[in-house]
This record gives C-alpha cells, structure tokens and sequence, in this order.
C-alpha cells in the first residue's frame, strides 16, 4: 500500500495526489473528530411521540452501583401501572454521561428527561436547554412534602424557577473504623484540631497505615468542598459573589492540603487516588478515616459489621456546622414534545412509593421526602441518621457555570499540583475562582 | 498523446478491447482532439469518484467541520456560534499548558513506539523459531492487544497500586522496598506508568505483524545465505530485514498516529494527572471540549494535532521514497 502511494506521488498524477492526502488527512484527524460523530450517532436513539394513545418517552440515568438497575425496576413498575406512558431508558456510565448529554443536546438530539446532577444546572440553564417545573410543581400534590432545602438544590438563584425535580440527595459525612480507634485508645474526632490529632496518632507510615482517606483523584471534589465548607470557607457569598479564593477559604485549604504533605496522615497515592481505591483501603484497614456519604453504608456495613462507624464530618467551629451536599435529581429538556408525560414519569420519581424503592436499594440515597426520612427504616440506622441530620445544614455547590468545569477538571489539576507543592493554596483558589467568574 | 496509436472502432466510446492494450494511452477514446483531451482530463476522475465518496461522506465531511468549528467560537450547550478567525488557535498556542501536552504527547508517542517494536521485533524472532506449543504461544501472546483498553487499564490501576498492587507487593517480598513507588501519584513515575501499559498492550501488534513478513521469507534464502558462511547476525540484516522492512515501516507509522490519538488509558487512570504530568493533546483537547465547552479550541488542537502528524507522516514516506526503501 505504501508503495502504491508513494509511487503515485512519483507519477505526481493531480488526481491521486489530491485523494492521499484527503485519505492521510482523514486517518490522521477522523479518529479525534470521528470519535465525536460517533458518540452523537450513539445518542441519536431518542425516540419521541408526540400523539396516540401511548406516549413514549426516553429518559437517561446513571447508577451508582450499575451491578443493580434499580432506575430500571422503577422504569417497568411505572409503566405497568402507566398504560398510556411508555419510558424508554437509557443507562448511560457516570464517567461518559455529562459527555453524552452534551453530545446529545448540541446535535440536537436530547433526550425528553435525565437524571441530573446540580452541577450542571447552571450550564444547562444558561443555554435555556432545561424546562422550569415550577407550573407543574405547584399542582404536585407531594409537594407539601418536600423537604424544603431540597427545591434550592434545582435552582439558578434564591428567585429563579426550579429547574431540577429532586430525587435522590447525599451530604458528606466521616466513616472511621471503631476498632482501630479502639486499639489506639481514641474517641472519633468532633472538630477539626481532633481530627488531626486523631490521624496522626493512627497513621504508620511504615506499616502502611494511614489516619485519613484522602481523596485526590477522580470525584475528590467533593470531599474536599466538604471539609472546606466544615472549616468556615464559602465558594460563594450572601450576595452571590465568588469567595473562594478569600483569605479564610485560602486558610482552611492550606489545612487540608498540609494533612498531605505536613502531617503525612494520608499516603502518598492519595494525589490520585479515587473512590476504588478509598474503599479498598478503609476495608482492609489501611485507612482509618474516610469521607464519603450514604451511597457507601450498605457495602461497609456489610463487610465491616461493628467494625464501622459514622459520624458528622468533623469541624472547624462545632457552633456553625456545615457539610457538602449534592442533588443528583431529574430534568425535562426543553426540546421535549411530551413534557407533561414527562413531567408524571419524573414526579412519580419522587413519590414515597419510588423513593422507598430506590433508597432501599444498593443504589440508596438520602430520601428527599419528609414522610420517607421519618419511617423508621432510615430513622433508627445510624448510616442514615447522621446523614439526615446533616441535611439541616449541608450546602450545595452553587448553581455557577464554571462550577461544571471546576468538577470535572479544574479542581482536580489544581489540587493535585498543589499537593505536589507545583502551587500554593492560593493560587489553586484563585485559579478555581476564575473559572467559576469566567463562565 | 490521444492522436496516437490505433483508431477504435466509431461506435464506441471507451475502447477496452484487447487491441486498445497495446496502445500507449488504451482507454482514451480518439476522435475530434478536443473531446478526447476533455475524456483524457476526466476520466481518472471515474474511477476515483466511488472512494472518493466514501471518503468524502464518511471522513471528509467530519474533518471539514472541524476545521470551520476551529475558526468559532463554540459552545456545544449553545447553537449561536461566532466566528473569531484564528483566535483559537493563537490561544492554544499561547497556553503553556498546551505547550506540555505537547512535550508530554512527544515522550508518549516516540517512547511508546520504540519499545513496542524493539520488543515486537523481538517477539516476532522468537515465535519464528520452531519449539513445541508454538501456536498455542502465537495465540497468547495477542491476549494484551486483544483486552479491550478501559479493562486493561482497570487491570493495570490494582497491579500498580501504591498499597495494594502486586508489583509493589513483590518488590517489598524482594527486599526491594525502596522502590515501592505510588507509579500514578508522582509526576516522574506517572506517565512511564501509562506508557508501560501502552507498549504491554501494543508489543503484540508489532510482533504479530513482523511475524507475517518473517513468514513471507523463502527458507532456501535464508539456507543460501548460511551456505555463503554469514553468521546469524548477518543473515538477519542482510537478508531478513530488507525483505520485512516495508512491513516495519508501515507498522511503525500507523503506531504513530494511532498512539498520538490514543488516550484512553489516561482518561481511566489518571485523567492527565497528577496535575499536567500525563496530560497529552488528545487529553487536553478532550478536556477543552467536555469540561471547559470549548469546541472551537478543542478541535483548532485536533487540527494543529493532524497538521503535525501529517507532516511527519510526508516527511517520513518523502525520505524513505528518496532513499528507495519502499522500492524494495
């Protein structure tokens, strides 16, 4: 073949010359714009109808734990008790999804409702790409029922439409290891001096042993903002300002990377590290502290038994607690012909009946209902008790532009250089606080 | 020219008889002379046009849109795109973290490539060589090139893993300790990590490849040439690699430009970390895209990107042309 196209160049025949280049052209820039057209075609399955008798819709989600389609389950309960609504699903994996959607909406080709996380709302927003609920919302009759804080998690600003119907919620709270703060004699840590404290004493370095999970790679971001917010740092004011790159967030960021590179309480994987290998250390024990939220209860609790604790993320000021919070709820897309089948699909997601199902499930968030949290199944567990007790004062990420760039990279690059020593805590918030003004 | 040779026959237009194959032009109708240089002109254009389209349609029309997406400003999330000339371009140039992308996308192609055929050289000798099991062998040795990238890279995330993987498992059994390293956590150690895997995923390619040209060598060749008294040694440069050279060379240049645009592994592993010290230009242009929706900045990357490897591609096939390499 080479020689064919060499030999064509010597005969310098026009013709030929022109279609190899187009062909090497095509070989060497098809596969970065090809792999584009690619996932476009792929989301190109939406099916739509807008008249008959059965309207069908097509919905993506992620899960969590996608070894159990629990979306699946409640997609087949809702159609058999919907005979003229048919919901087409579309399990899309976490780490393509935001990929997907985008793919899907800029070719025109969205699909009529997703599940959605809240830091995406603003982007979305922007480009007038999501349904305002509100007019259905008022007519909901669970909507007496929301706990109230859950409505801001699907809004642009305290006035704007609600955007996201809200489904399934997490805040952050500490997962510690009973039986190794037992052999060392300590009490699990309520502020953050403690908590140092705490790590220290449980970190062997040597041994492998490690105080705190630390979390740098992939999703790190909101361990992080959770232990920001905990420190009395703000990612934005009262007054919707970016604030954090202020002098107290810049203070309490230096804290959280000096557990890494001063007080060694994490190891040194801990730059990239991400949820596997977190969960494998706290299993086994390498680690004694891990971050994370209810999505994590039922697997531990499974494999450690009494061995496993939980408690509030510790803080800075016990007197003004704070956690992070994150909304993972559902949309309608504008483009959408059937919003109001929609509309019943979504709200039917958040009824008692589709939040027991769900958050009884491995794939189990917190219940965004008030009759939910209040049955005893998830009053009298631990795992769900402190998470629901910090609903009271968990915080959103803002629902900025930027802060979708910040999640899937930005943060992540900046930490981990910052970690590294390649810049300081200020620089890695002044970097962050750009990006979410810019946007 | 067309006025040249026998006349075909009034009623036909393209005379492909028997006798038109003896003429210097065969296919070329004759009549009026103006006609028959405008059939002259076209008619290699016939036989392209189904590739063409192909091409064109299936190819063609993608890297069209890219570039014109890279002279945008484009927001995949917004319809409205605005034109900004070259600006996207300048920027990317202008950033210094396109700059080690770059640096990072050179170490990565170059260091990725040599390995893989040095080893797939040597691979393929080996499995050229008559010894029991040998088929079985040719079949195992493509299970690296056959496991699909993100389950390889999942595979390769626990057995270089800082507490947990083998590798540093065995190197503590050793006494060998101190090398115990968190491969994907330390900017010296996270890309020669990745690239670790690439080449273990690629080696059998290469090998594959040289071993099917190694088989198109005639036995008495190679028997002749140790009659002559050439050593092993000799009988390899001087008469194996000649002949197997064509096959190096096209291999080589497809490893080029598919490792260029091959990020999965960093995508999976380390998502261009820890900070930029994996970070190569398909990742940064990924990023650009999906993160920051930067459309028009990411593909002017993909573009500079292809220009580039265009241009080594022509440099290459120019000197190997000059040097009657690819005659042989």
């Amino acid at each position: 073949m080479i020689q064919r196209l060499v030999n064509s160049f010597r005969r310098k025949s026009r013709v030929t010359r022109i279609m190899v280049m187009l062909a090497v052209t095509a070989v060497l820039l098809g596969s970065v714009v090809g792999c584009g057209q690619t996932a476009q075609q792929a989301a190109n399955s939406s099916q739509k109808s807008s008249g008959g008798s059965v309207q069908t819709i097509t919905y993506w989600y992620w899960l969590d734990d996608p070894s159990h389609n629990t979306t699946q389950e409640l997609i087949d309960k809702f159609n058999s008790e919907h005979p003229n609504i048919h919901v087409v699903g579309k399990m899309i994996p976490f780490n393509n999804y935001q990929q997907t959607l985008i793919n899907a909406v800029s070719s025109g080709d969205a699909p009529d409702a997703a599940r959605f996380k809240d830091w995406w709302v603003g982007q979305f927003e922007a480009n007038n790409l999501l349904e305002p609920l509100d007019s259905y919302i008022r007519h909901w009759k669970y909507q007496p029922d929301m706990i109230p804080a859950m409505w801001d998690t699907g809004k642009i600003n305290e006035n704007s439409a609600v955007y996201m119907m809200p489904q399934a919620y997490i805040d952050f709270y500490l997962y510690y290891r009973k039986d190794l703060f037992a052999k060392a004699n300590l009490q699990p840590p309520t502020t953050f001096a403690e908590f140092e404290k705490d790590a220290q004493v449980l970190t062997n370095a040597q041994n492998k042993q490690y105080g705190f999970a630390m979390r740098g790679g992939s999703g790190g971001q909101d361990q992080w903002y959770a232990f920001m917010l905990a420190g009395g740092a703000q990612m934005v004011d009262a007054n919707g300002n970016v604030v954090i790159n202020s002098d107290k967030a810049v203070q309490v960021n230096q804290w959280y990377i000096d557990l890494f590179k001063n007080d060694h309480v994490a190891p040194p994987s801990a730059v990239t590290d991400s949820y596997a290998q977190l969960l494998a250390g706290f299993e086994n024990g390498t680690y004694a502290m891990m971050a994370h939220h209810i999505g994590s209860y039922a697997i531990l609790s499974k494999q450690l038994g009494d061995k496993l604790g939980v408690i509030p993320i510790p803080q800075a000021d016990p007197s003004h607690p704070a956690t992070m919070g994150t909304m993972s709820g559902n949309v309608i897309f504008s483009s959408s012909k059937v919003k109001q089948a929609a509309w019943t699909f979504e709200s039917w997601l958040a009824s008692p009946e589709a939040l027991n199902i769900l958050d009884r499930s491995t794939n189990a968030q917190l219940p965004v209902l008030n009759s939910v949290a209040e049955e005893p199944y998830f009053q009298d567990n631990p795992g769900w008790k402190v998470a629901i007790q910090e609903e009271s004062y968990a915080k959103v990420w803002p629902p900025l532009k930027g802060v979708g760039d910040v999640a899937g990279h930005v943060w992540q690059q900046t930490f981990d250089r910052a970690l590294l020593g390649q810049m300081s805590s200020k620089q890695m918030l002044d970097q962050i606080a750009t990006t979410l003004k810019e946007k | 020219m067309c006025g040249d040779g026998a006349q075909p026959p009034p009623s036909s237009k393209f005379n492909l008889g028997v006798n038109s194959l003896n003429t210097a032009n065969p296919i070329i109708p004759k009549g009026r002379s103006g006609k028959g240089k405008l059939y002259k002109y076209w008619y290699p254009y016939f036989y392209l046009l189904p590739a063409a389209v192909v091409v064109i349609t299936i190819i063609g029309y993608p890297v069209v849109r890219a570039v014109v997406t890279s002279l945008f400003h484009d927001n995949p999330l917004n319809p409205k795109m605005t034109f900004v000339g070259f600006s996207n371009y300048v920027s990317v140039l202008e950033d210094h973290v396109f700059h080690v992308a770059v640096l990072n996308s050179l170490i990565w192609i170059f260091g990725i490539v040599l390995f893989q055929f040095g080893l797939g050289m040597i691979g393929a000798l080996l499995l050229n060589e008559k010894f029991r099991g040998r088929g079985v062998v040719r079949g195992l040795v493509l299970i690296p090139w056959a496991t699909p990238s993100v389950l390889a890279a999942m595979m390769w995330i626990w057995i270089l893993d800082a507490n947990h993987g083998v590798v540093n498992d065995l190197l503590t059994r050793m006494g060998l300790s101190f090398l115990s390293q968190p491969w994907f956590s330390q900017p010296h150690t996270a890309l020669p990590a990745l690239m670790l895997i690439d080449i273990w995923q690629g080696v059998p390619f290469f090998a594959v490849m040289i071993l099917a040209a190694l088989q198109t060598i005639p036995e008495d060749l190679v028997e002749a040439s140790f009659l002559d008294g050439a050593t092993a040694w000799n009988t390899f440069w001087q008469v194996k690699f000649p002949i197997i050279l064509p096959t190096v060379l096209i291999t080589t240049l497809l490893r080029i430009v598919w490792t260029a645009s091959y990020m999965d592994l960093i995508l999976v592993i380390t998502q261009g970390g820890p900070g930029y010290a994996t970070l190569t230009v398909p990742a940064y242009a990924y990023y650009m895209a999906y993160s920051d929706l930067n459309f028009g900045g990411a593909t002017a990357t993909a573009v500079l990107q292809g220009l580039a490897l265009l241009g080594v591609v022509l440099v290459y096939l120019k000197i190997l042309t000059k040097q009657g390499i690819l005659e042989k």
